[in-house]
């Protein structure tokens, strides 16, 4: 299992690798550069070409890509076009937290709410419940997230004042459980708006694996055995039932870290999918890349940990 | 049986959804009833010392906090609060003093010397001086400016006596800026200079904060970003932040024009969708620069009863340029005799036409609701400069529009019910728009429809987003026609240098008028220019000549609309920003 592990991350280097050459080449091929969005009457645009020029960015791209790599590879990647002489990896890393944090509310809540209310309906299908789960499964499909961000902000936070509309926390200088509790409120509806088509679509797979299994011979011979309904259903039907849903999660880890542009913007909620898409807009390189490869390697990362629960649920799946 | 009860089921979830929803919504109207009564209480009290306002921008500053280094507008919403400049300029846009209390000029202009303030401190308690001065602009001048990011040089210091030497590394004596005394500082400038007080406005930084960081190095020091490390002279300091979500400023209580009124002033980052239900329930109090609030949500913000709006023409402008002549591919020049002529807008009566095709107001009624003003120079309407009488206005004709084509030769000879041009050959103009501003990308194909009805055939090319379309207009726009762009212009001075010349950069026209070129230089040619009617008679002359060769329609020029909450006192906005003495704003309550 551990040399699996180790085998598998190794992999990662050279596919990361492919990807850092893909990504930097099609962003070469984009019009423009850092500077050319920048038209200021007041400012003389041979500034922008002195700096173009310091920045390296009239190099040829061989050149430009292996100055990029070869601090990559040390873990240097750079400073930011457009966020004046700030490295790269600070910026990240002062939005990845904010990220992480409403990637992990997102995930808990997803999972709290959606494996439960599946299994129910499952056991109790076609009763009002199910069909309650099932509108809520539409519902959360169909609705777009900036929509039901603003109706939940208005509805909650404009007219009920009961929740902030915005950041991630309500004042500078607070700390200890203030702040956690107060970092928790702010993320309460943010990751209940992104979580929101998540929970729907595990609902409607969780219920209808369930239902599957449920019907397998397998678990008509363990209720023949006399087993009691409880045992049937998460011993043996749950872990069975999984499988596909640990599959979906994996790519959900990947693009939940990446970050939510939509949701993000409407609660202003500095994270990184809103600093990728500045970054692309303003063809700000260094941090495109940056984030790139990161985004590269939480999805291979998903899909490893996706890989290693498998073991876990299912005996029959071994690595080694 | 199944079936049915589905049914009912979904109906009777979505019932309950609507009526939550209807809740929701009829929450907000009960607090109108003690809306008089708060009205009686509030008498003419006069200012009164603490309190918290609230402002909101849509947009996350970058987090560069140093005069010199800044770009963005969000950023000089926390810079204008904590610096301040030798003058600043008043609601008719002259220089009053600030920092300095007096100046007096040369004889032949090229030098100014200023008197400073004596009692002005920093935020550390270190004396301002006039060595701040000279090293303000002795940093943007440093060879290393540039590079490290600064784009303020060529406005404010580009004029210096030595600039280019010293900015060069040619030599390491700034000639520029000189400390008389503690007190009193000079500029010298290598001629004599019309916009020397415009010069001489840039926010000052303190020596003794910057001296020993490198210039290369000011733009990621903690002096130039971080709460507490930044040092003004302001009325309010910049104290905390929760980066890209709050910044918060306090009062500076030992301010030289006197203790603010207010305790602090916080800026919320908030998205525009829900800046206005803030403002509505009080938890933000105004919404100003950079851009305040839409049009289209006019009617709602003034049904606020809690809320007063500002609305005053904005220093920016759209246009739709028209290319006079196109510049080869390759050449990054700014030669004009190299350019090639545009063929297919040669004649000025093609361009006129054009300008008489196009309905302006009905552009700004429908889609500015009427909150914006036609304009028919590039010289801002406020400024002293700007002529509403000699250019012709071009009002919506179409009649004289067809009879000038006609005129010119462009019939329509095939009866396609396009015009072709005097040769018989097919005439199509291209218009070109970029992406990022709605309301412009909305006007696209409205203009096309107005020029289509006086039978000019526009090709109507996919929108760009801003880096690429910009790529496009600098290097690659030898076929175009029109195109779309937006200036935001200065308050410092009225001079259309740098966007109007032959051999400006921005001068995508590619617009080449011996004549026009002539009336700029001599506007602002020593020592005539000293005289504001003289430099308002030649400017006169230049917007007439620009309005009949026209390289390019003013569209509109939106106006900016600011809201803030009538328990904010005491502000007294400029024609080109909100914040206005802001150690005099004051809240009721």
């Amino acid at each position: 299992m551990f040399q699996y592990i180790i085998r598998r991350i190794l992999v990662f280097i050279p596919m990361l690798f492919v990807l850092t050459v893909i990504v930097f080449a099609l962003m070469q091929a984009a019009p423009g550069d850092a500077f050319t969005g920048r038209i200021d009457p007041t400012v003389d645009p041979e500034v922008y070409e002195q700096r173009r020029e310091a920045l390296g960015l009239n190099d040829p791209i061989h050149i430009q890509y292996w100055n990029w790599i070869k601090g990559a590879v040390v873990g240097d990647f750079g400073e930011s076009l457009i966020y004046k002489g700030r490295a790269v990896s600070d910026l990240i890393a002062e939005r990845f937290s904010n990220t992480l944090n409403l990637g992990v509310m997102t995930l808990i809540i997803t999972i709290v709410v959606s494996i439960p209310i599946g299994i129910y309906s499952a056991r109790h299908p076609y009763t009002p419940l199910d069909y309650g789960a099932t509108a809520f499964g539409f519902f959360g499909l169909a609705t777009p997230n900036f929509f039901f961000g603003l109706v939940a902000i208005y509805i909650f936070s404009i007219k009920l004042g009961w929740l902030p509309a915005h950041g991630t926390v309500s004042k500078p200088g607070i700390d200890g459980f203030e702040l956690f509790f107060d970092k928790i409120r702010h993320l309460i509806l943010p990751s209940i708006t992104l979580g929101l088509a998540g929970t729907a679509s595990y609902m409607r797979y969780m219920r209808s694996e369930v239902l599957d299994v449920l019907g397998s011979d397998y678990i008509r011979t363990a209720r023949a055995k006399g087993m009691t309904e409880n045992t049937v259903l998460y011993k043996h039907t749950l872990r069975n039932a999984l499988i596909p849903i640990i599959t979906l999660l994996g790519f959900e880890v990947g693009v939940l870290l990446g970050g939510a542009v939509i949701t993000e913007s409407v609660f202003q909620f500095p994270g990184l999918g809103t600093l990728f898409i500045t970054s692309i807009g303003n063809r700000d390189y260094p941090v495109i890349m940056a984030i790139n490869l990161m985004l590269g390697f939480f999805v291979l990362l998903g899909n490893l940990l996706a890989d290693i629960f498998y073991s876990i649920v299912d005996p029959r799946i071994r690595y080694d | 049986m199944n079936l049915k009860f589905k049914r009912s089921w979904l109906i009777l979830l979505s019932f309950v959804l609507m009526l939550g929803i209807l809740a929701a919504c009829s929450g907000g109207s009960d607090n109108t009833s003690t809306e008089g009564e708060k009205e009686n209480e509030e008498k003419e009290t006069g200012p009164q010392m603490g309190g918290t306002v609230v402002g909101a921008m849509d947009t996350a500053p970058s987090g560069s906090f140093n005069p010199i280094f800044y770009e963005e507008a969000y950023e000089a919403n926390i810079i204008e609060f904590v610096y301040e400049g030798l003058v600043s300029q008043n609601n008719s846009l002259e220089f009053v003093p600030n920092l300095a209390k007096e100046w007096k000029y040369n004889e032949d202009h090229s030098e100014i010397t200023f008197t400073l303030e004596e009692n002005v401190k920093w935020h550390d308690g270190e004396p301002f001086t006039a060595h701040d001065v000279v090293f303000t602009y002795k940093t943007m001048s440093d060879p290393d400016y540039i590079e490290a990011g600064g784009v303020r040089a060529s406005e404010y210091a580009s004029r210096l006596l030595g600039y280019k030497e010293y900015s060069e590394g040619q030599t390491d004596e700034f000639q520029g800026v000189v400390a008389e005394d503690d007190h009193t500082v000079t500029f010298k400038f290598a001629e004599p200079n019309v916009i020397a007080l415009s010069d001489a406005s840039f926010s000052i930084i303190p020596e003794h904060i910057f001296k020993d960081i490198p210039v290369a190095d000011i733009p990621a020091a903690p002096e130039s970003r971080e709460p507490g490390k930044v040092i003004g002279t302001g009325p309010f300091k910049f104290t905390e932040m929760v980066q890209g979500e709050q910044y918060v400023l306090e009062k500076n209580a030992d301010y030289w024009q006197g203790e603010p009124y207010l305790d602090s002033v916080v800026w919320k980052v908030v998205d525009q969708a829900v800046i206005l239900g803030l403002l509505e329930n009080g938890e933000i109090d105004f919404v100003a620069d950079p851009n305040g609030f839409q049009a289209a949500d006019y009617e709602a913000v003034a049904a606020m009863q809690n809320v007063e709006i500002i609305e005053q023409p904005d220093f920016g402008y759209q246009i739709m340029g028209m290319m006079h002549n196109h510049r080869a591919a390759g050449d990054m020049t700014l030669d004009p005799s190299k350019w090639t002529v545009n063929e297919n807008l040669k004649d000025p009566r093609v361009r006129q036409a054009i300008a008489y095709a196009i309905d302006r107001q009905a552009i700004i009624d429908g889609l500015l609701y009427g909150r914006g003003i036609v304009q028919n120079s590039p010289i801002a309407t406020q400024f002293w400069a700007y002529d509403d009488q000699n250019p012709p206005a071009y009002e919506h004709d179409q009649d004289k529009a067809n009879q000038l084509l006609d005129e010119a030769g462009y019939v329509d000879v095939d009866g396609d019910g396009f015009r072709e041009d005097p040769n018989g050959e097919k005439w199509v103009l291209n218009l070109n728009y970029p992406l990022g501003n709605q309301i412009r990308e909305r006007s696209a194909p409205i203009i096309e429809e107005f020029l289509e009805e006086v039978g000019i055939n526009i090709d109507l090319r996919q929108p760009k987003e801003a880096a690429a379309y910009f790529e496009d207009l600098e290097k690659n726009s030898q076929d175009w026609d029109l195109y779309l762009v937006g200036w935001s212009l200065s308050s410092g001075d009225p001079s259309p240098e740098g966007l109007w010349g032959s051999k400006d950069f921005y001068n995508y026209s590619r617009w080449n008028n011996p004549e026009a070129d002539k009336l700029l230089a001599e506007a602002v040619k020593p020592p005539e220019a000293f005289e504001q009617d003289y430099r308002k008679e030649i400017y006169s002359k230049w917007q007439v000549e620009f309005g009949e060769d026209l390289p390019a329609l003013i569209l509109y020029a939106a106006n900016s609309l600011w809201a803030h909450n009538s328990r904010m006192k005491g502000i007294d906005v400029l024609p080109y920003q909100f914040h206005n003495n802001p150690h005099l704003w004051y809240v009721t309550e």
